[in-house]
């Protein structure tokens, strides 16, 4: 593993924890440099809600993430294992394991052969798990495990962090807040989808994109572009696609 | 407890309520189940766009009203900053030092009131917001996990039927994104605001009697588009 890059990424996601900062675009950056630096496919990130399901607030791929959410609908998969048992699981070979048979086909088709899912634990509790998914069969490096490992308790962490531990309850207020943000955003991707002609995926980029440049929260532009109290434009530059077939009133 | 069973077993203990009070089942009817449930002293809900604005819609006793009134009148409590923040506020000790710095003349009205610990639950999906659900324990401790995870799905339940006019709410089913993203879409398609676009959006999956996540993935997927007016057909697959 590239020493600087691990170094780097830290320096990345623990600056990036300063007051304020956005719960979910931090979830996000924290999978695609989990891809990034532990030489993986894609990674997810599930968090348990305490209304009694597991949620994915982040993926580094829109594949990671229709995976991650088949594991909850079929409620089986190496994720959920973890989780429950708030113990790290491996599988080297989907086609070879007999674990979970419909999970293991879905990632084939998914295109990943190797899993490694890790949990987030907060004390005695398990919170949620971040997964790693892999193209290739084959024993994942004990430092990938490792370090992979310390990016779930920056995770963690980071739910935590812009309130004092001392309560118990504040990381069941920050879990409901990050989730209720997540959903935010894909309204906001929705519209934004259906405003310029793209697809949600494109919708998010240019959402965070245009964050970025506003120097303004994920979650609050897009709140208040939802509100239409901003305006989000087409990039210039790239044409405004055409409108598939909009229904005309007589 | 899975959230299909809580779910089930919450909207039970509502619909108990309103067979008792010998009406339909409405939003009032969560603050009369939810007190025995999650073991708390009273409960109020109001409707509205923010707190301070809302419409006080029912409470379960009198302390509840005094509890209610006071942030409105003092212009700071839990209510409100669970409005403000989207996330439920937890003050499971208002006699606690963290909670009196916040709200100073709350916390020792909300004590002299007869209130020890304060629960507010803000009823939102994503950038909607349909009110508040408020619950106090004359007695300072917090919600277990179990009682709060019960709580969650009262106010959920909750903010679906004060956006609904159904018997039943449909349910949001297990959370899908494809939901949220379609409602976004069709804030565009029908030229309204995020609450009517998801209004319409589960009034269409219940007049055709379809899943809502079906519907949801053939708006994203682009197979279906919702018409404006309200008088036509609800609409068109292309």
């Amino acid at each position: 593993m590239d020493g600087q890059l691990l170094s780097a990424t830290f320096v990345e996601l623990t600056d990036t924890m300063v007051a304020d900062f956005d719960i979910i675009d931090f979830l996000h950056v924290l999978t695609q440099r989990s891809v990034e630096l532990l030489d993986v496919s894609a990674a997810g990130l599930l968090l348990a809600d305490p209304r009694g399901e597991l949620r994915v607030v982040a993926a580094s791929s829109e594949a990671a993430r229709v995976l991650e959410l088949f594991q909850l609908q079929s409620d089986q998969g190496p994720c959920l294992d973890c989780f429950r048992s708030g113990q790290p699981v491996v599988c080297i070979d989907l086609s070879a394991d007999p674990r979970w048979p419909q999970f293991a086909d879905q990632a084939g088709q998914a295109g990943f052969s190797a899993v490694q899912a890790l949990p987030m634990r907060l004390r005695d509790q398990v919170i949620g798990a971040l997964n790693l998914f892999r193209g290739t069969v084959g024993a994942f490096d004990p430092e990938v495990v490792h370090v992979g490992q310390a990016l779930a308790d920056v995770a963690t962490i980071s739910l935590l962090h812009d309130r004092s531990m001392r309560r118990t309850d504040t990381l069941n207020e920050q879990l409901q807040t990050a989730l209720n943000s997540r959903v935010v955003i894909e309204q906001a991707k929705g519209k934004l989808a259906e405003r310029l002609g793209i697809d949600v995926n494109q919708a998010f980029t240019l959402l965070r994109d245009q964050a970025r440049n506003r120097n303004q929260r994920l979650s609050d532009l897009a709140r208040a572009f939802v509100d239409g109290t901003q305006v989000i434009a087409a990039p210039s530059g790239s044409p405004r696609t055409s409108r598939p077939g909009r229904i005309r009133q007589p | 407890m899975t959230y299909v069973e809580r779910r089930g077993r919450v909207w039970g203990l509502i619909a108990e309520q309103a067979a008792a009070r010998g009406g339909r089942v409405s939003a009032a009817d969560v603050c009369a189940a939810v007190v025995p449930e999650v073991e708390v002293t009273g409960a109020w809900l109001s409707a509205g766009l923010d707190a301070l604005a809302g419409h006080l819609l029912q409470v379960t006793d009198e302390v509840a009203r005094q509890l209610a009134d006071l942030q409105l009148t003092l212009g700071e409590g839990p209510l409100l900053d669970a409005s403000g923040s989207s996330g439920p506020v937890l003050a499971s000790e208002l006699a606690d030092g963290e909670w009196g710095t916040r709200w100073p003349a709350f916390g020792s009205a909300a004590s002299q009131a007869g209130a020890a610990a304060v629960f507010a639950f803000p009823l939102v999906v994503g950038a909607i917001r349909a009110g508040v659900l408020g619950l106090y324990r004359n007695r300072p401790g917090p919600l277990s996990d179990f009682q709060l995870g019960d709580a969650l799905v009262f106010a959920d339940t909750a903010t679906l039927l004060l956006l609904d006019a159904h018997d039943r709410p449909a349910g949001l089913g297990s959370y899908r994104a494809e939901i949220d993203q379609a409602t976004g879409m069709l804030t565009e398609q029908l030229g309204v605001g995020i609450t009517d676009a998801f209004v319409r959006l589960r009034a269409y999956a219940y007049v055709n009697d379809i899943q809502l996540a079906d519907v949801a993935r053939d708006i994203v997927g682009r197979r279906l588009r919702l018409v404006p007016d309200p008088d036509l057909p609800l609409g068109d697959k292309t």
